[in-house]
């Protein structure tokens, strides 16, 4: 973007007035300044379709009414989008879209967040004029894995067959027939079938594309929700994670329902790939919740653990054996974690051998999705720490204590091999946030959080560096693991004026950025 | 008076042929032209006050004006020759008789406009039409009026015809060019206009079969001569197409500004079998309709504004008293709700609810309000359309509404 384009002008609309980048839309500067003009078609990403014709506004010396999505902004324009002209024009548009609409809200799921049912409340409140026969479309259509076309509730705003065009680039949806009887549909037999068909859930702006993972699963107006970074690839898309907060008196069977893309420009645009959007059973599912106590040696607390470990390691240290320390990290941890492992450990004790497990690299597209399977390898490759090559025979070889963070090491190794090579291994500590092949072998298993729990940041595979912060509660034991590795490092006492300011995440962050060239050039 | 300027070759044994063409003086404004200044062209179109004939009425010298000059793109011409407007049927009698002609203005405008690709997009029921503008086209090539470098001038064109697929919005000039790039037939938002960008985002002219038939007699004749003959503001003659319940309907070439009433009963011979005049839709069926005493109206674009009508495509469609008032408004409903595209809300839904109110009428006695939410609906969707279309359906369905009242309420409770 060169500059020298960037030219402002003035404009006023609804008397109010507003400095704009010239060639902006009307609808454009209205919403930078929050004026809302109610629009279906129109979004940001593609080029204007024109086509709902909700938009409409008046123009100071234009004769018809214009449409705010197309009509450039001009020096010394005076907009109105409340005159009564407008207004007018608005109302009777909802009336022609709600003509041949089911008006089937009650058992609608995008009833709540359908911009069609808010615009009603906003700008209609009419009495249904239509005393005719509604057109039949098909009602159920299967236009993909996960999606289901009604075409009865479709407006034909076309964002669907934009999307396909403009950012997939693979056209599955076309519109068939004409007039009235026009309707959205796929080209027999060649369902939607790439990896960002969910988002076609979220521009819809009525209730036409539903998704089959979230439909009838619950209301969305019971929902909460939090921003979070999706640490499934390495791209740190921004993501809303959706949940239930529970009702009072009866249970709800699971805490998140969905997940969406947040707008960020800088990371993923409006958009999710589908392996971020369904893949978000890891946050319930499978969950370590407990500690888990093999030695049966009364280990069933965080603070006998703790302590339990602190004097396992303490004796290496003080015999000057920390050489049979090993350690086992992961990118699923954040840069604050990576970093007080490499305080405490690499530095502090001098371990030499640190691994880290990720999980096996995946397909990645051209869009978003990256090979890599977690949130913070770049991360993980700058925080300076030294470590060795993945090899089950050095990692065991005179080693008294393994501590484990995540279990992808079962992606390299089958169960039986580590068993076979870690089973000599006096203290065997897994902190992880599911349950794992490897709880049976390990002396402690330690609940720990998913990233939706917890606080840090991450930094992903173009070197942005992203906060996140916990969308709710840990489960049931679960704790943080920079806190885990925050209370270790106080429990063994070894730089007790370092640690202890360290009670929230942000003054590990400061000192990681003092610390380490990569974090500090960066915000 | 009749004039024979259009429409000299009509009648004329094997006219379509090119060596029949030649003999009665055809090329030869494509000749004078290839010695011109294009610059000097186009001032000659622009002096002429040549409106265009497909409905709008556009000046042509005006949007020729429009293609930027300077352009690294190609540019492209387009004849549209969908000619959809019920009521129309010109374009088809100059491409059956003289397709030469249309050839000729062609290739002048193309020459003027720096074009080296042009295309007739025709309508697919002229299945016939368009195999005999086949032949016209090779009969030009061989001639060397079209291909490399014509009649030595420098200048290349090559000319494809391309059938529509029988869709109404395709002779809206965007819903055509989308048409043409092989898409559904959608109009596009304008800004911008084809002029700027068109056909493959390139600029592109778009004129109507008879706009670029006229092109070669304002050439060899000149402007002034083009403009003595219709009136100043709107230049030269018109071919009427005179449908309905007349003695001669046909196509008919008068002077612009000719009075409807003369073209009614001096050149079509009046009303079929003394039957009495009940309304006339003046300008194709998207002009608003005129009663028996709104008819003494010259038959120019501005004339018929002042009447509340317009000239279209100047098709003349007259409607006898025997003709029941409801059946005209069915009609036209009919055909509007069937080719609404169904881009745009206002047209698609608009258009259709319109159409099941009439059709409830035949079926049962109408309700009280139900005129008062035609007149409401048809003016809902009267200016906020994406293309012309709405605008084209809902001020005939207004007029006829409102002027013919008394007798639809004989379909209502009172």
């Amino acid at each position: 973007m060169s500059k020298e384009k960037t030219k402002m002008i003035h404009i006023q609309i609804d008397g109010k007035s507003l400095e704009v980048r010239e060639g902006t839309s009307v609808l454009e500067a209205a919403l930078q300044a929050g004026i809302e003009i109610p629009h279906l078609c129109y979004h940001p990403a593609f080029p204007s379709e024109g086509s709902c014709r909700m938009c409409l506004v008046e123009i100071e010396g234009r004769p018809d009414l214009e449409l705010a999505c197309s009509f450039p902004v001009k020096d010394g324009m005076k907009v109105s989008t409340q005159s009564e002209e407008v207004t007018k024009a608005r109302k009777n548009m909802l009336e022609f879209l709600l003509a041949e609409h089911p008006l089937d809200c009650p058992i609608c799921d995008k009833a709540g967040e359908c911009k069609l049912q808010d615009y009603y409340e906003q700008y209609g409140f009419f009495e249904s004029r239509f005393e005719e026969k509604k057109e039949k479309k098909e009602k159920k259509v299967e236009i993909g894995k996960t999606l289901l076309l009604d075409q009865e509730r479709c407006i034909l705003c076309t964002r669907c067959i934009r999307f396909l065009k403009e950012i997939t680039g693979t056209r599955e949806l076309g519109l068939f027939n004409r007039g009235v009887h026009t309707g959205v549909n796929i080209y027999e037999g060649n369902p939607v079938e790439n990896n960002y068909s969910g988002n076609l859930v979220d521009i819809c702006p009525v209730g036409a594309i539903t998704d089959k993972d979230f439909r009838f699963q619950t209301r969305n107006w019971f929902l909460g929700s939090g921003p979070s970074i999706c640490p499934l690839c390495g791209r740190g898309c921004n993501i809303d994670i959706e949940y239930h907060p529970g009702f009072p008196h009866f249970p709800v069977p699971k805490r998140v329902y969905r997940i969406g893309p947040r707008e960020n420009h800088r990371v993923n645009g409006y958009w999710i790939c589908d392996y971020g959007r369904y893949h978000y059973s890891y946050i319930d599912e499978d969950r370590q919740e407990q500690i888990v106590d093999n030695k049966k040696e009364k280990l069933d607390s965080w603070e006998r653990v703790l302590d339990f470990l602190k004097e396992r390691i303490k004796k290496l240290y003080y015999m000057n054996k920390t050489s049979r320390i090993a350690v086992l990290t992961s990118s699923w941890l954040s840069n604050e974690e990576l970093f007080l492992i490499r305080k405490i450990f690499q530095e502090d004790l001098n371990v030499e051998k640190i691994f880290l497990t990720d999980p096996l690299p995946g397909e990645e597209d051209n869009l978003l999705l990256t090979p890599e399977r977690s949130p913070n390898s770049k991360g993980a490759s700058q925080m300076g720490l030294n470590f060795k090559e993945l090899d089950l025979n050095k990692l065991a070889e005179r080693t008294e204590v393994l501590l484990m963070f995540g279990s992808h090491i079962t992606e390299h190794f089958a169960t039986a091999q580590t068993q076979e090579a870690i089973g000599g291994i006096e203290t065997k500590v897994l902190l992880n946030p599911h349950i794992s092949d490897l709880n049976s072998l390990m002396d402690v298993v330690l609940p720990t959080c998913v990233i939706a729990e917890k606080e840090g940041t991450l930094t992903n595979v173009k070197g942005l560096v992203q906060p996140f912060s916990p969308v709710f509660e840990a489960k049931g034991h679960c704790r943080p693991e920079w806190e885990v590795l925050v209370n270790l490092a106080k429990k063994l006492a070894l730089n007790f004026r370092y640690y202890s300011p360290f009670t929230s995440v942000k003054p590990i962050f400061k000192k990681m950025q003092k610390e380490i060239g990569f974090f500090g050039t960066k915000k | 008076m009749e004039e024979k300027v259009l429409t000299k070759n009509f009648g004329v044994k094997n006219s379509h042929r090119i060596d029949v063409y030649l003999e009665r003086g055809g090329y030869q404004a494509v000749q004078k032209a290839l010695q011109m200044d294009p610059d000097k062209i186009l001032e000659e179109v622009k002096a002429a006050n040549l409106r265009g004939r497909g409905g709008a009425g556009f000046p042509a010298g005006v949007k020729l004006g429009f293609v930027p000059k300077e352009v690294e793109k190609p540019k492209y011409l387009c004849a549209n020759a969908d000619e959809g407007e019920p009521g129309t049927f010109k374009d088809r009698y100059i491409m059956t008789h003289d397709p030469h002609l249309l050839i000729e203005g062609m290739i002048i405008i193309s020459y003027c406009v720096g074009i080296h690709k042009a295309y007739v997009y025709i309508r697919g029921e002229y299945e016939h039409i368009a195999q005999q503008l086949e032949k016209a086209l090779s009969e030009a090539y061989d001639k060397n009026y079209l291909g490399q470098n014509i009649l030595n001038s420098g200048f290349d064109l090559d000319v494809f015809i391309h059938r529509g697929a029988g869709a109404y919005i395709c002779g809206e000039e965007t819903g055509l060019l989308e048409s043409l790039e092989g898409k559904r037939g959608y109009p596009r938002l304008k800004p911008p206009f084809p002029a700027a960008i068109g056909l493959f985002q390139c600029p592109t002219v778009i004129n109507n079969v008879e706009t670029l038939s006229n092109i070669p007699q304002v050439i060899l004749k000149g402007a002034q001569w083009f403009v003595n003959k219709g009136l100043p503001k709107d230049g030269g003659t018109r071919i009427f197409s005179v449908s309905g319940m007349v003695e001669k309907p046909g196509v008919y070439e008068c002077p612009v500004g000719t009075s409807l009433k003369d073209i009614i009963y001096e050149y079509a011979g009046g009303l079929k079998e003394g039957k009495k005049l009940k309304a006339v839709i003046p300008g194709g069926l998207s002009a608003p309709i005129l009663k028996p005493d709104e008819i003494d109206v010259p038959m120019d674009f501005d004339s018929l504004m002042e009447a509340g009508s317009m000239l279209g495509s100047a098709s003349v469609m007259v409607i006898d008293q025997e003709k029941p008032i409801l059946d005209v408004l069915r009609v036209i409903s009919d055909f509007y709700s069937h080719e609404s595209c169904g881009q745009c809300t206002p047209c698609r839904i608009g258009n259709s609810w319109i159409n099941k109110i009439i059709h409830r009428l035949y079926r049962e006695k109408g309700k009280k309000e139900d005129l008062d939410k035609i007149i409401r609906l048809a003016s809902n969707m009267k200016g906020k359309t994406l293309c012309p279309l709405g605008d084209a359906a809902a001020l005939p369905i207004l007029s006829l509404t409102q002027k013919f009242r008394e007798e639809l309420e004989t379909y209502t409770e009172s």
